[in-house]
């Protein structure tokens, strides 16, 4: 990220002190965002960290494994040092909150970065602590870049569980989902990682999902195919949150599996326990052009998320808590694609799921997605 | 003996009776399969307080009940500019046909069934202008143009005022306002046409190789 003249804006939350100086959180490269007074600080950042890497985990940065563990000396003198390291780590939040040099921004930027790195998982938080996290996030990107977001970390409403319905007859293979997926939830443009997979298939081969295409450049429709989407589909009994060591990832009460970036340890057992490939990996630092942000977000949904987390298709959390359909629902020139709440009887959705005959991809495995596939 | 064998018994019997407790407690939650979960959590659904109004309220709608379903569909007579018809439509065809005046849906090319089917007067009512007409002659409202269309469209009418069929207007939430067949399909020419797709993953193609 030392480029000068980037026009991207990197998202950086946790990772600003392994920067070289040049540039900062924030993605500017010349002065004002105040992230960086090396000079009248007792320890600039770069210093503080090594000081403290060192101190703490010095000697086990050259060993690996059960050398870590089983060849520690532990001396008088290396005990101390690890208890300073910690006490370290405090005081430096503190002394920059103390600092009378340091700008209040700073001071500011510290404490938000302090109670952000020892917040609590979000699926255990009360609404208070939710909207704190929510606030510091938002105070966070401002401090950051200037710029100014409103997130959301609404609830999920009783009687609400949300379904959805794809019509493979209707579908064309515009992929204008594809693009408006990508837009409204912050997806990383340099990998151009998707959540939806439109997938182009031979009729009469029924769902062949070895031969089939999901990256297809020619005019559609192309005779003698058909096309079906895949996304998340958000299954009421999911695989992907048994396996999650660390709880990261739950099903909400409105039906929708959502993933807490924070929380998330980036070891994608939940990848491999999705048996329909709905979720993503972070491999690179996700980027997205500054003014192609979509600054209306959910802390559980399309909030800028940092490499090496998991993130998927929510349902737009964003959008739909709020009443609103789903991105790809809205985009979708076919109507190919019915979003609702399949606990109110009036629904469309509820419509479609007793008047057509639907189903589902690999029933059998109980997984129990809701997302359901019909014809015309 | 016997007694070491009642106190067997004894404790088998309320294992079993705990076992039933059990098994019998959490009844109430678990469901065989989703669908099960769906009809038994919405028995009592009394409704829920988000709302579309927000996301409507900047559109003209009219309410429809088709097919018992009651829902709104957006006005279209607004929408057509040279509303009302009969602004122009007040002498006969022949005269307004004339080079001296200015010529009016010149690029409406009819693409709709073939012409032992359908022709203009299928649908546009020749007497009078502002409406439309079915098949039988009555008049149809340019708001209600659905009427005309379910006449050969069956299937789709049932599919559109179900929800299958076409979009719903912005929002999921109740009160469900639907787009009626000529917010996406043109009249004159309502089948789509073929195009490229929006996008193409370059990235996908270099790691697949």
């Amino acid at each position: 990220m030392s480029d000068t003249n980037k026009k991207w804006f990197s998202l950086n939350l946790n990772s600003k002190h392994k920067q070289t100086s040049g540039s900062c959180g924030c993605g500017k490269t010349s002065g004002g965002c105040n992230s960086h007074k090396p000079k009248n600080e007792e320890l600039n950042e770069q210093e503080f960290f090594d000081a403290a890497v060192d101190a703490s985990i010095g000697e086990e940065r050259r060993k690996d494994g059960f050398d870590q563990v089983f060849d520690v000396k532990m001396s008088r003198r290396s005990a101390f040092k690890k208890l300073t390291a910690s006490l370290l780590i405090g005081a430096g939040a503190v002394n920059t909150s103390c600092s009378f040099i340091a700008g209040d921004e700073t001071k500011e930027k510290a404490q938000i970065d302090w109670e952000e790195q020892f917040k609590g998982n979000y699926k255990l938080m009360n609404n208070d602590e939710k909207k704190a996290t929510v606030d510091r996030l938002v105070r966070s990107y401002q401090l950051r870049t200037g710029k100014t977001i409103s997130m959301s970390s609404q609830n999920a409403e009783e009687d609400v569980l949300f379904g959805y319905a794809f019509n493979i007859s209707k579908c064309q293979g515009y992929m204008d989902c594809v693009n408006a997926c990508v837009e409204e939830n912050n997806q990383d443009r340099s990998s151009q990682m998707q959540y939806i997979r439109i997938h182009e298939m031979k009729d009469g081969k029924g769902f062949n999902f070895n031969e089939a295409d999901d990256n297809y450049y020619h005019e559609v429709p192309a005779e003698g195919h058909f096309y079906m989407g895949t996304q998340c589909f958000h299954c009421d009994n999911p695989p992907c949150v048994d396996v999650c060591p660390v709880q990261a990832t739950w099903r909400e009460d409105d039906g929708l599996v959502v993933i807490d970036y924070d929380w998330c340890v980036g070891c994608r057992y939940c990848m491999a326990a999705c048996p329909y490939d709905g979720r993503r990996f972070n491999w690179s630092k996700p980027e997205v052009p500054e003014n192609e942000i979509n600054k209306n977000q959910h802390y559980l949904g399309n909030r800028l998320r940092k490499k090496g987390v998991m993130e998927k298709c929510t349902f737009c959390v964003q959008r739909s808590r709020k009443g609103k359909n789903p991105a790809c629902v809205e985009a979708c020139p076919t109507g190919a694609r019915i979003f609702g709440n399949l606990l109110d009887p009036n629904s469309t959705i509820r419509w479609v799921l007793e008047n057509k005959k639907v189903f589902r991809l690999k029933e059998d495995l109980g997984t129990e997605p809701k997302f359901w596939y019909f014809m015309d | 003996m016997p007694m070491s064998k009642y106190i067997t018994y004894n404790i088998l019997g309320v294992l079993c009776i705990l076992f039933c407790l059990s098994s019998c407690k959490n009844h109430g939650e678990e469901y065989h399969s989703i669908t099960d979960k769906i009809e038994a959590e919405s028995r009592d659904y009394h409704g829920i307080s988000t709302s579309s109004e927000s996301y409507i309220e900047h559109i003209n709608t009219v309410e429809v009940t088709e097919n018992g379903l009651t829902f709104l569909i957006p006005e279209r007579k607004e929408e057509i500019e040279s509303y009302s018809c009969t602004e122009c439509h007040s002498k006969p065809l022949d005269e307004l046909q004339s080079k001296t005046i200015k010529k009016a849906h010149w690029n409406i090319k009819l693409s709709h069934a073939n012409q032992l089917t359908m022709n203009c007067v299928t649908c546009h009512n020749g007497d009078n202008m502002d409406y439309l007409q079915s098949l039988t002659g009555s008049q149809i409202d340019f708001d209600l143009s659905h009427q005309l269309c379910s006449q050969c469209h069956q299937k789709q009418f049932k599919d559109w005022a179900g929800g299958a069929h076409g979009k719903r207007i912005e929002s999921w939430a109740s009160p469900r306002a639907s787009m009626t067949c000529v917010n996406c399909h043109n009249p004159h020419a309502p089948s789509f046409e073929s195009k490229w797709p929006e996008r193409y993953n370059t990235q996908k193609i270099n790691e697949r190789k």
